[in-house]
């Protein structure tokens, strides 16, 4: 049992992982928790649901179930990348220098924005995938493991490494980190911020979009609504990382699901949502900068 | 614009909106039609207004009762037990003589309450909880089975077909699942181990965790009190982490959007249900004129739609909207449904409600017994 409390906990963690990047990637750079990416994660679910549907209509050309899940995830991926610029452009922008708390209400308007706009376009009704991949447990060290698990893990390793190497190795990765530690002072050594933090956000924004294609292969269930929950989850995920770092929010998120498995089934299912919180809150008593996190001091 | 004609406009609307009130009160008779009707659990709900509607056109097309017509109002209660207390006081506010509804049984008890203080008639087409006729109140009926029956049928042919050892039992913490999981649990009775009870976070997306947990208890069969969304993921999931022990569940699963949910997971998946009104040429006709308007009828259709019928026939036997008359008149009238003979005993419960066991056998329901 502990090795099957494991692999789910696991599976579950590497999508709140997934989406706890963003949160904490645009932390790091603004200073700002965009309430609004789990409305990002939710578009994201809602676009695999269209693009998985029509792909496996009657009509649609006949193409391999790997090639289906790569045009969806890149579909979605793009898509929420594009929403995540402009959400950045409308939303935040404009409020570069303005009080700190004006673009964190702007964050929760946005939200309330795309939430609705989802619901009137795409109805109230929760929508259903049927099982498109087979969901036949494999045997494995006497847990039973289903192929959907392992892509999770699979795409979510695959992701959170080039994510990794891109931040370290590349030339914007490096224009990131410099904006992160002073944007003003990255400013006037010649990096162009505004293109860095644009940049920033369509990578969270796809991140999140991964989640949230997975999401919806695992569980087949999508609703205007689920962004709210699963954007608390990962922003307390970023929180027990460390916000604004990014191994943190990849070891926080894996945390978490590993939390919320285990109390599930250890203690009851009925508390399940209570675990998380329950973490957010002993984090944030006795260590307040996460376990990744730097102490940071204010910039005079 | 002159003001002298501005005004008179104002006025004439005014008086407009006015004798529109007082002449809709006059010749219209209200009905309210409650159940979930968004959310995900929102299909229900939108099939009992369906039906409900269905009966209503049909009387307005001869007449309407006591030569007014009819008019069905729908009240959303999402499933919410708060929701559904604020329904029934807009339903009381806009005076509707009586109600259809509502569908879960955590919503009809609390409004229930407020219907009876309003002495407006309330017909439930799916509360199964004993509960909601047993509180003493008059004019509260319902036209289908009760939790205590289908628990009681559920472990009979667990008993007598499955013969396990170990079962496990797991329910969604609402008035409805966890009243049938302990229904179905003191039916049981010795010999059989109960090795696991829990609940269930409802619209979680996420059961692993308990799943993992019954799997490790060996359970041969495991009983589900609770609705098709949860339903549908809870075998979607069992299949993935191999707990091969089939669920028994109870009406509130009948339904194909679980068999979409869960997909091939949902096979041998044993369900309580009414019996399957096909067979009857009353039922056979609601069916067709269902399907010609709003497309394949629901589980619970054909009961909202003998609901309706059952309160327009009563208030015009009764000759009158009062709530105590029409009580009474449907108290003690036998009536012929779609679904078939309906009378109700002195709690409002149905004289007869035939619970039969229903598996999921190559994507549709099959009845087994």
């Amino acid at each position: 049992m502990f090795i099957q409390q494991l692999i789910n906990g696991l599976a579950l963690g590497a999508i709140y992982a997934l989406i706890a990047l963003g949160y904490t990637m645009v932390y790091g750079i603004l200073q700002l928790i965009n309430f609004a990416h789990g409305e990002v994660y939710m578009l994201g679910a809602y676009l695999a649901i269209i693009v998985m549907g029509l792909l496996t209509s009657p009509g649609a050309p006949e193409i391999g179930m790997a090639a289906k899940l790569i045009i969806t995830l890149i579909l979605s991926a793009g898509f929420c990348a594009a929403y995540g610029a402009v959400i950045e452009r409308t939303a935040y922008r404009p409020l570069r220098k303005a009080a700190k708390l004006a673009p964190l209400i702007s964050a929760v308007g946005m939200s309330i924005i795309l939430q609705n706009f989802v619901m009137l376009a795409q109805g109230k009704e929760y929508k259903n995938l049927p099982p498109v991949v087979p969901s036949d447990g494999i045997a494995l060290f006497g847990a039973t493991v289903s192929p959907l698990q392992i892509l999770i893990l699979a795409v979510s390793l695959l992701v959170m490494g080039g994510l990794q190497l891109f931040v370290v190795r590349t030339k914007l990765g490096k224009a990131m980190r410099a904006t992160s530690q002073d944007r003003i002072m990255a400013g006037l050594v010649g990096i162009n911020v505004n293109q860095v933090i644009s940049v920033t956000f369509m990578i969270g924004s796809s991140l999140a979009a991964v989640a949230g294609v997975l999401v919806t292969l695992y569980y087949g269930v999508v609703h205007f609504f689920m962004g709210y929950l699963a954007g608390l989850k990962a922003f307390t995920a970023a929180v027990l990382g460390g916000i604004g770092s990014i191994p943190g929010a990849m070891v926080g998120g894996v945390l978490l699901g590993l939390i919320e498995n285990f109390g599930a089934s250890y203690i009851s299912g009925v508390y399940k949502d209570a675990f998380a919180f329950l973490v957010l809150i002993i984090t944030l008593i006795a260590r307040p900068s996460g376990l990744f996190g730097q102490k940071t001091i204010d910039k005079v | 614009m002159n003001r002298f004609y501005y005004r008179l406009i104002l006025f004439a609307m005014f008086g407009l909106a006015a004798a529109g009130c007082t002449s809709q009160q006059q010749n219209v008779i209200r009905i309210g039609a409650a159940g979930p009707m968004t959310g995900d659990q929102s299909k229900m709900g939108i099939d009992l207004r369906n039906a409900a509607e269905l009966a209503v056109a049909e009387w307005n097309e001869k007449g309407g009762v006591l030569g007014k017509k009819i008019e069905l109002l729908a009240g959303d209660d999402q499933a919410d037990p708060k929701q559904a207390v604020s329904v029934a006081n807009k339903f009381i506010n806009q005076k509707v003589a009586a109600v259809v509804g509502h569908w879960n049984s955590s919503c009809s008890i609390p409004a229930s309450e407020y219907y009876v203080n309003a002495n407006v008639v309330m017909i439930s087409p799916a509360t199964t909880n004993p509960r909601f006729t047993q509180q003493g109140f008059k004019s509260v009926f319902r036209v289908c089975g009760t939790d205590d029956q289908q628990g009681k049928i559920a472990a009979d042919f667990v008993v007598k077909k499955m013969r396990p050892k170990r079962v496990a039992v797991i329910h969604d913490k609402t008035a409805y699942g966890q009243g049938l999981a302990d229904f179905f649990k003191k039916s049981l009775g010795p010999g059989i181990e109960i090795v696991f009870y829990d609940g269930i976070v409802q619209r979680d997306p996420d059961y692993k965790g308990v799943l993992t947990a019954i799997k490790e208890k060996r359970p041969e069969v495991y009983f589900f009190g609770g609705i098709y969304p949860e339903a549908g993921r809870l075998v979607r999931q069992a299949r993935e982490i191999g707990l091969t022990a089939p669920m028994i569940t109870g009406d509130g699963v009948y339904d194909p959007t679980f068999i979409k949910i869960a997909g091939a997971a949902a096979e041998g998946t044993l369900v309580t249900f009414g019996k399957d009104p096909g067979g009857l040429s009353t039922a056979k006709a609601f069916l067709g004129k269902y399907a010609a308007k709003y497309g394949e009828a629901g589980p619970y259709s054909i009961y909202a739609y003998d609901a309706a019928n059952i309160i327009l026939t009563a208030i015009q036997q009764a000759g009158t909207t009062d709530g105590t008359k029409v009580a009474e008149y449907i108290s003690k009238t036998s009536f012929r449904g779609a679904f078939g003979d309906i009378s109700f005993d002195k709690n409002g419960d149905v004289n007869k409600a035939p619970y039969v066991v229903w598996k999921v056998k190559d994507g549709k329901f099959i009845e087994v017994q």
